[in-house]
């Protein structure tokens, strides 16, 4: 029954005929700008396009747990990424194995202790999740002395996870990889419906006594060990890690959740829908770069696209 | 119930707290020359007003909408936009750059309360796309880089020492404390704020214009964060698309919260908030004289900022109890 939860069909309203417009309009200027911008339909920026989706991707698709679980978002996950690949490319001298291991377990704790304080208290995932990235932040200082973390030299194994594999560089493989195992997870586990049924209605989830602390310390966890993930290929792509990666990813994975059309609120959307929202982000933001736009306009127009889709998928979601 | 009304506001430990953490803070601040050789200074003094000046105003707007049950995540963006238009138009005179940038606020404002209000959304996504839209035009205005201020004086002029401690800019940021404190204490606007912040459904069917006034906080939220970084800028004489500083929005969050503002909304005022800026405002003096690094900055302010929101969070004090309820049950069960 669960499981059916936001599949039902229903007469469409105005708010389904303006967010299809709104898509119709992203689609087609999309396709335009592909037509003209000099440089965009080629073999080697398809691969860019995709190589800078895989990073966000991974992250958004972690996030999108969150979401549904009707936590809002987390503030914290530039900072989560770029402390996963600080350590990674430290801990790489112990064996690459166990500097994914250690790096990924890393990562979950980090989400876990976040999503403990959210579900057992109470407490707001917006303000926690900035406090835990301040907390990330002069930690990542204080115990690199505010250096850049280069792997030892006589490593060299962790370059395998930036290397391309069959044309195609290796996150992009990882990236399709967990978001087919995170879809299946929400679609066919307890787990799962159960993260769709607190996110739809929270009152019901506790008047069927669901595990709410635990489901949150789950959404969180996930959310933040997708972003290790992304981080330790972050890291062994750029060959050294610094707080200067944070860069935009906070903002990119959220944009994409959104832009996707997951409700903010909670209960309704989709891991696929997180991941073609990271590749039309990044599809957008490569053609503005193309064409010249400087970082502000880059910015600018994520912004404007987040807002519209914000309000569009709001009154959809209101029509049910 | 009865008892509940009439008891004097003052005596309650909650309301208290805020001052209690300031004055904590100013004991700590008291026990430098203790265990250092520094002597605190009436210069001191003056640095923690300076302080207040470039971060006081931000916590003021961000406060308000948490008070009103909402939450402005754009300010940071406002206060680098706010400064930016500033510099870029305040060439000839400075007060038309602040008029500008207070002018930008205002359209920034209504068109995020707007669509909060009329749309019924949650602002935390709107106004996260809000922050992008702003800080996209900011870099775009700055053409991604610093703009200087070419006029020294101004900033010269607004930092200059009045009654040793006080500045034209830090009395800039009290007197709009000092006219919000009498605001929400004593006018219906406070009264209402709160309403909208505790039960909204209730505050309407009371007769309360909510959308106005969503509209209004979020226009104040704007103009306040828009003020101080115009403020600051002409301070510095240069604008910056990227942080200037501390983190604007965690040492707004931090001494929202740590003032008494709860993020359940309805609850908390101007002066319990103002409390909150003096108490990090002492804080950042503290740090700056023991010549701390800034990560110590970001470790004292982020883990505040999480101690206060678990402080603060709903649940606690039932989680508290129904633990301790199971422990008891789990006791009773095992035999003796």
């Amino acid at each position: 029954m669960i499981a059916r939860v936001g599949l039902e069909r229903r007469p469409l309203g105005i708010a389904d005929y303006a967010l299809g417009a709104w898509v119709a309009i992203l689609v087609a200027v999309t396709v335009y700008g592909a037509a003209t911008t000099t440089g965009f339909l080629t073999v080697s920026n398809m691969k860019a396009i995709l190589t800078a989706a895989s990073f966000v991707g991974i992250i958004a698709v972690g996030l999108t747990v969150i979401v549904l679980s009707g936590s809002l978002f987390s503030l914290a996950l530039g900072q989560t990424a770029a402390v996963s690949a600080m350590f990674f490319l430290y801990s790489v001298r112990w064996g690459l194995g166990a500097a994914i291991i250690l790096t990924l377990l890393l990562g979950l704790a980090i989400g876990a202790v976040q999503g403990f304080a959210v579900g057992a208290w109470g407490a707001n995932p917006i303000i926690i999740t900035i406090g835990a990235a301040g907390l990330l932040e002069g930690a990542a200082v204080w115990l690199s002395h505010g250096e850049s973390i280069v792997p030892p030299d006589n490593r060299t194994s962790w370059e395998h996870l930036a290397n391309p594999v069959l044309g195609l560089p290796a996150p992009v493989y990882v990236f399709i990889a967990v978001s087919i195992l995170l879809a299946v997870v929400m679609r066919r586990t307890r787990f799962g419906r159960q993260i769709y049924l607190l996110g739809e209605n929270r009152v019901a989830a506790r008047a069927a006594a669901l595990p709410i602390t635990l489901l949150t310390v789950g959404a969180f966890g996930i959310a933040s060990l997708y972003t290790a993930g992304s981080g330790i290929l972050i890291g062994a792509t750029s060959a050294n890690a610094s707080l200067l990666l944070v860069g935009s990813y906070t903002y990119d994975a959220i944009a994409a959740a959104l832009v996707g059309g997951n409700a903010v609120t909670g209960g309704r959307g989709s891991i696929a829908r997180t991941a073609l929202g990271a590749i039309f982000i990044a599809t957008i933001s490569d053609m503005l770069l193309l064409r010249g736009y400087s970082t502000g306009g880059q910015i600018l127009v994520r912004g404007i696209i987040v807002v519209v889709v914000v309000v569009l998928t709001n009154l959809r979601e209101r029509n049910r | 119930m009865s008892r509940e009304t009439t008891r004097p506001r003052w005596l309650n430990a909650a309301d208290l707290a805020p001052f209690a953490i300031l004055a904590l803070m100013v004991v700590a601040l008291a026990l430098v020359p203790v265990f250092t050789q520094y002597t605190v200074r009436t210069a001191n003094v003056y640095d923690i007003f300076q302080n207040f000046a470039s971060y006081g105003l931000v916590a003021l707007a961000l406060g308000l909408t948490i008070i009103a049950g909402e939450f402005d995540l754009s300010v940071s963006a406002m206060y680098l936009l706010g400064g930016m238009v500033a510099v870029l138009t305040g060439g000839g005179s400075p007060m038309v750059g602040i008029l500008v940038a207070l002018g930008t606020a205002v359209i920034v404002g209504v068109a995020q309360g707007g669509l909060i209000a009329r749309f019924r959304l949650n602002s935390m996504p709107v106004t996260l796309g809000g922050y992008l839209v702003v800080l996209g035009t900011t870099y775009i205005l700055g053409h991604g880089k610093s703009v200087i201020y070419e006029d020294y004086n101004v900033g010269l002029r607004l930092d200059e020492p009045i009654l040793q401690i006080f500045s034209i800019r830090s009395l800039v940021a009290i007197g709009i404390f000092a006219v919000t404190i009498v605001a929400l204490r004593y006018l219906r606007v406070g009264r209402d704020i709160r309403a909208i912040g505790g039960d909204r459904r209730a505050a309407r069917v009371a007769g309360v214009s909510v959308d106005r006034l969503l509209i209004g906080v979020f226009v104040m939220s704007a103009l306040g964060a828009a003020l101080a970084g115009a403020l600051l800028s002409y301070s510095l004489a240069t604008a910056s698309p990227t942080n200037i500083g501390v983190d604007v929005l965690t040492f707004s969050a931090t001494a929202a919260l740590l003032g008494g503002v709860r993020l359940s909304g309805g609850k908390g005022g101007a002066i319990g908030i103002a409390a909150g800026v003096f108490s990090l405002s002492v804080l950042q003096e503290i740090l700056a004289i023991l010549r701390s690094p800034d990560y110590v900055s970001s470790l004292i302010t982020g883990g505040l900022l999480v101690a206060v929101t678990i402080v603060w969070a709903p649940e606690l004090s039932q989680w508290f109890r129904t633990t301790r309820v199971s422990a008891s049950l789990e006791k009773d069960r095992t035999p003796a």
